[in-house]
Formats: C-alpha cells, structure tokens, sequence
C-alpha cells in the first residue's frame, strides 16, 4: 500500500482513497450517500449545516464527514442509529420554520430536504402550536427569486458567489432563527453566472423566474446535449415537459464546465421550440412552392449539385453539427467550395475561479469542428463568393437582409432550413432539416474536445437531420455509395473523425488527436 | 450623539484612521479590525450607516455584503437610528421561564415604545429582545447602554428608567 492512499471502512465496506479525501467522498466512492446541504464539491466547505455528521469508532463524538479527512483503518458508520438520531435531530429544526409548501414549490420532486426528510426524518412535528417565522420573497435578480421561508441556510449560494464567481454580493444576515440570506443592497445578482446558485440551492429557496411555475420536476424529459451557446461546449442537460424545452441546466463535466454554465447559456432554449417550422421538403415550381416527399427532393437536390460546375458556397448556421458540415463538404468533394459557419460574437465573460471556463467570443459551438472539417472560410469571403457561384447551399443560416440579397449572385440556392426565408427568391428547392435539439450529433469545443449530444424532442414534420439530407444525395451522384444509418456511423466516415464512433466520446466527450492542427488557425 | 437620518461626515477623519491603524498591531489580521471599526462608526453616528458600512469595506478590504453580514448578526450594532438609551432585555430560556415576559411587557408600556425595536416618540429609549446574558442565576437581567442590570422584576421597571433621562 503506498503512502498516498489510505483504506477505510464506510458501513462495513472497505474502500482505498487518496490521503486527504474527505469523508464524505471516500463513502460515496463505497457507495454510501452521506445526507448533506452545505457540502457541494465545487465549493469550499463550512460544515455549518451539521447534517453529514458520521460516527466514526474511537472518535468521542459524532463529526461533519464533509471536513473530515479520511485516515487509515478508519471505521464509519454513516447510519448507525446514533448518526441517523442526529440528523433527524438536525431535519426537524429545518423544518421547524420551512413553510411545507412543496406542492407549490419548483423545487419539489429535486428537493434535497425533502429526499432527506423522507429518508431519515420525522413525520408529524412537535411545534404545531407555534407560528412560523415569515419573511416576505424577495427579488435578488433578473432571473433570481429568493424564497427565505424555504431557505435553510446551507450558504452555498453565498459560498459560490465569494469564491467561485468572486462577486460577493450575498451574505448571511441577522442571526440564528431571524437569519436569511442578504443581498448588498447596491447590487442585484445579475452576474453573467449568478444563474448558478438556483442550481446549487439545495431546496426551493433561490428559484429561476423564467422557469417559474413552468413544469413539475418529475414530467421533464431530462437529455444529454451540450450547450450550443458559444465555443465553451459546457455539458448540458436539456429538460423537455411534453416536447416543449422548459430549460437548460448544467451536467457535470470535470475536464470542461465542472458544475456550472452561464446564464446567456441557460436563457438559450426558446428558438428550440419555434412553432414556424418548416415541414416539408418544398421545390419551387411555376414560381410557387410544391411540397415534394424526400426521394423526389433528394432526387431534385442530386440533379442540382450534379449539374452545377464551378465553384460552389456553403453557408453553414451557428449551430451546424460536425456530421453534417462533414457530410455536405462530401457531397461537394472535388469542386471549388467555400464553405463557412456563422459565428455571431459577444462579450466574453469568465467565471473568475474556474481555469479555462467563460463565455466566450465566439458564440459557435462547433467553430472548431468545422475549421477541423474545411469549412474555413471567413465568413464575409463566403459572402463575396455568392457572386458567380454556380451552386449555393444555406444550411441553417441567420442572413441578414444584405446576406439574403447576395444569394440571388448564386446560379442555384437550396436551402436547408428548419425555418423557411422567403427572403431567399432564388431558392430552388427548400429542405427541412433538424435543429441540435432533435438529431444526435457532435461538437468540437475549443480545446479540441469532442462532445456528443441527444435528441431532446421529435423533428417536426419530415425534417431529417442535414447530414442526412447530404449523404441521400451523395448517394444519389455515384453508384456504391451507402448512406450511414446513424449519426455515429455518419461521424466515423469523416476523415477528420476517422474511426470515432458516438460511444467512443463517453459522456464527457474526448480530445482529439487531429484537434491541434484545427486549434493553430 | 446624532440619531437623526441626515447625512453624516465619514467616519474615518484622519483622527480616528490613526486611531484604526493604532489598533491593527493588535490584531492578526486587517478583517479582524471589523468589530472595533463599527464600534467607531456606532460611536460616531449612533448607529451603522449604510455609508459607514461601505466606507469600513473600503478601508479593511472587505466587500460591503461581508460587512452588512457581521452588522446584522449583532444586536449591539444598530442598522437603524436608536433612541438615546438602547435596553436589550434577555428572553432566553431560563429569563422567559422566569417572567422575562412581563419585564418585556413592563419596559414597553413604560418607555412608551409600543413595540420592540420601536424608539419612544420621545427618543429617549429603544427597547429588544437579546440572548443569553449569562445571569441566569438572577432573572431578569437587562443592560442599559453600558451597564447591567440584574433581577429586573416590572416593579421596578419605572424607578430603573427614571435614572436614564
């Protein structure tokens, strides 16, 4: 056994950790959830909310397992019967003041008071005869509400303030029962990250107003994606209640955004669920627009790039994926392409305690991917190149007005959209395709990471994801073509990507070999 | 001793920044300084201004939320003007038992506050609630600015308050 490691018992389980684990990770590594509120492993901790203490034999009393380091031969008990009688202890003068109105409550169903509380409290109460305490809700910030009735002082949005986001604007004030949470009345919470403390919060008291009253914990359709919002790629969940995307919220990633993601991110959901979606494959015929199944468009599309020699515009959107800026840079292999994904840019705004994690610049989260894959382009070029191009492809881009009137230089416009643009005249044919909330697809982040994400709701109509729509037609051009039945297939068919399939990249995506030349540009 | 809510001078004139700095050899840090610093401000203003709050930030390096933070935890220091005498009266357990109540309930009607942390229309006195005071052994004990006063019954409430004009 070397020194650096040390081996425990955790209820009757032994387990082996580095010297200087804290307890209450050295038993969630034997498997053993220890009750917790102020504890969280992205912040420093103050053992003020007495609720992981442990018994740990020879100690005379029981201790917080969230600053107790673990030593060799150790033996914990986290739910030996003197330990659990503490922290129902501990539950009932929680709840002595929370105000039970779980059914009301957005936190309900992620609660972790209410977990506990059902785990290892007390029904009934014995201070049925006296009030509660009421403190009136208060607004802390553009999207923040505090409820100080339900808080039960963990302090972790206090803690995260001063030392994550290094903005301290909260306190704790006032002092035992009369305490709450302050604000430093010359400041709201408005920091560009401050969306975190809902998310840390283990109990409904810090509450996003735009997700206010908008779903019950248990209806959301929880899927893995990542944040599409800029070239950061922080791991996201994105939470669907009936189709409809209610909200984005961080999933732990060590290597990327640890716990956290930024509000821009968070507040970047609605254009998921636009209702103007376009449907159906469309070929304009006779100056209007017929809807076409997809072997007539595919067939229609081939013909178009078949027929078109010379040189050749791909106008990629922000959010394209690297399956389908791939793909589309297939079909058009052997002509001259200039092809080019939109990245809008922004103030960059950094977490101040966090290395290498801001929002940033570039609000593209494939810019890498797509340098990676050839559509290098600067984008104003791309623009220029319309002029005289014999064949233009718009794959889910925002023109501007002058963007949209330098389309009618290409000789040939198809449009891959997921919203139709009737300012684009010349269009020849439209394609429904996917946003990155309905297809399964990858993104490579700025250090070269690429980071899988999932469908979170069901295409509208006949859209099809775009690399789909750019291998059918590949097919189409050649004979002994297939085209790939995944996403994942679709990936492992790129040279960039050679060999990657989706399962490979984990859920914490994987930093790629090839990466480093894309970096470099 | 002004009590009123105009505008006041800072609390660090270069007399008492000498004062503050004559005291940090004292201490091992310059956030240990706090405590003495919002006595002084207290001192200055009769209660902890807002801009006080923010001026002691500034001067030992802390963030005006830390500071708001220790003001508010406590009872001693005032986040609001008080009356000319401030009564804190203990109603922990043993006092509470023991009548801690009544007294409350007697230094109220007396002072002609109403209401606990209410000040007295004539300004004369400001009346709380406090923990322990560590004379349980002679219920009720009180103090009155400075000084402590032990097994206070509502009897002798008004001849207590009468020595404080």
């Amino acid at each position: 056994m070397a020194d650096a490691q040390v081996t425990l018992t955790v209820d009757g389980m032994d387990v082996t950790v580095p010297r200087g684990t804290m307890l209450i990770d050295a038993a969630r590594q034997a498997g053993v959830v220890v009750p917790h509120y102020c504890y969280h492993p992205g912040l420093p901790s103050p053992a003020v909310c007495r609720m992981c203490l442990v018994q740990v034999e020879k100690m005379p009393k029981l201790v917080p397992a969230c600053v107790t380091a673990a030593a060799d031969g150790q033996v914990v008990h986290v739910h030996s019967p003197e330990a659990k009688q503490a922290r129902k202890g501990v539950l009932e003068f929680l709840l002595i003041n929370h105000p039970l109105d779980c059914p009301i409550c957005d936190q309900a169903g992620e609660c972790e008071l209410q977990d506990f509380v059902f785990q290892e409290g007390q029904a009934g109460t014995r201070y049925g005869d006296y009030p509660k305490r009421f403190n009136p809700v208060e607004d802390f910030g553009p999207d923040i509400l505090y409820v100080p009735n339900r808080c039960i002082l963990c302090t972790r949005c206090v803690r995260f303030m001063e030392d994550v986001a290094e903005a301290p604007v909260l306190n704790v004030s006032e002092r035992g029962d009369r305490a709450y949470i302050g604000i430093d009345p010359d400041h709201r919470l408005d920091h560009p990250w401050s969306g975190n403390v809902v998310d840390l919060c283990p109990v409904g008291s810090l509450v996003s107003k735009d997700f206010l009253h908008k779903a019950r914990a248990w209806d959301l359709d929880k899927t893995a994606s990542v944040c599409p919002g800029c070239t950061q790629g922080c791991n996201v969940t994105i939470e669907a209640r009936d189709e409809v995307v209610v909200r984005l919220r961080p999933r732990t990633n060590p290597e990327v955004n640890r716990w956290f993601m930024c509000d821009a991110g968070r507040a970047d959901y609605r254009w998921m669920n636009r209702g103007d979606r376009c449907e159906a494959p469309l070929a304009i015929g006779d100056g209007r627009p017929v809807a076409h199944d997809w072997d007539d468009a595919l067939t229609t599309f081939a013909s178009l790039v078949g027929e078109s020699d010379g040189p050749a515009v791909v106008l990629f959107g922000r959010r394209a994926s690297s399956e389908t800026i791939g793909w589309m840079l297939r079909l058009l292999d052997g002509r001259r392409t200039t092809a080019a994904i939109q990245v809008p840019e922004g103030p960059e705004a950094a977490l101040a305690a966090v290395p290498n994690l801001a929002l940033r610049r570039e609000r593209s989260p494939n810019l890498h991917g797509a340098r990676l894959l050839g559509a290098d382009a600067d984008w104003d070029a791309a623009i220029a190149a319309l002029g005289g191009a014999a064949l233009a492809l718009v794959v889910d881009a925002d023109l501007s007005d002058a963007e949209a009137a330098a389309m009618s230089g290409a000789a040939r416009v198809v449009h891959l959209a997921t919203v139709a643009d009737p300012r684009l005249t010349t269009a020849a044919l439209v394609l429904p395709v996917t946003t990155m909330a309905e297809e399964q697809g990858v993104y490579v982040n700025r250090d070269g990471r690429a980071q899988r994400y999932l469908p979170a709701r069901t295409p509208p109509g006949m859209a099809r994801p775009g690399w789909w729509v750019a291998a059918s037609a590949w097919q189409r051009l050649g004979a002994d073509r297939t085209v790939p039945a995944t996403a994942s297939e679709a990936l492992g068919a790129l040279p960039a990507f050679a060999g990657l399939d989706h399962d490979a990249l984990g859920w914490h995506g994987r930093v790629l070999a090839t990466a480093a030349a894309g970096r470099t540009r | 001793m002004s009590h009123d809510t105009e505008p006041a001078g800072p609390v660090f004139t270069p007399a008492r920044k000498a004062e503050l700095e004559a005291l940090a050899a004292k201490y091992p840090t310059r956030q240990a300084l706090l405590l003495p610093a919002l006595w002084m401000a207290q001192r200055e203003h009769g209660w902890v201004r807002p801009e006080a709050i923010d001026e002691i930030a500034a001067e030992l390096d802390l963030t005006p939320a830390y500071v708001r933070g220790v003001v508010t935890f406590y009872t001693m220091y005032h986040t609001h003007p008080v009356g000319r005498h401030f009564i804190q009266v203990c109603t922990t357990s043993p006092c509470g038992m023991c009548g801690a109540g009544d007294v409350v309930a007697a230094l109220l009607e007396h002072t002609g506050c109403g209401e606990l942390g209410a000040t007295s229309p004539d300004g004369r006195f400001t009346v709380i609630e406090t923990e322990c005071l560590g004379a349980c052994g002679f219920v009720t004990p009180m103090l009155i600015d400075d000084d402590f006063l032990e097994s206070v019954t509502p009897d002798t409430v008004p001849e207590l308050l009468a020595r404080y004009p």
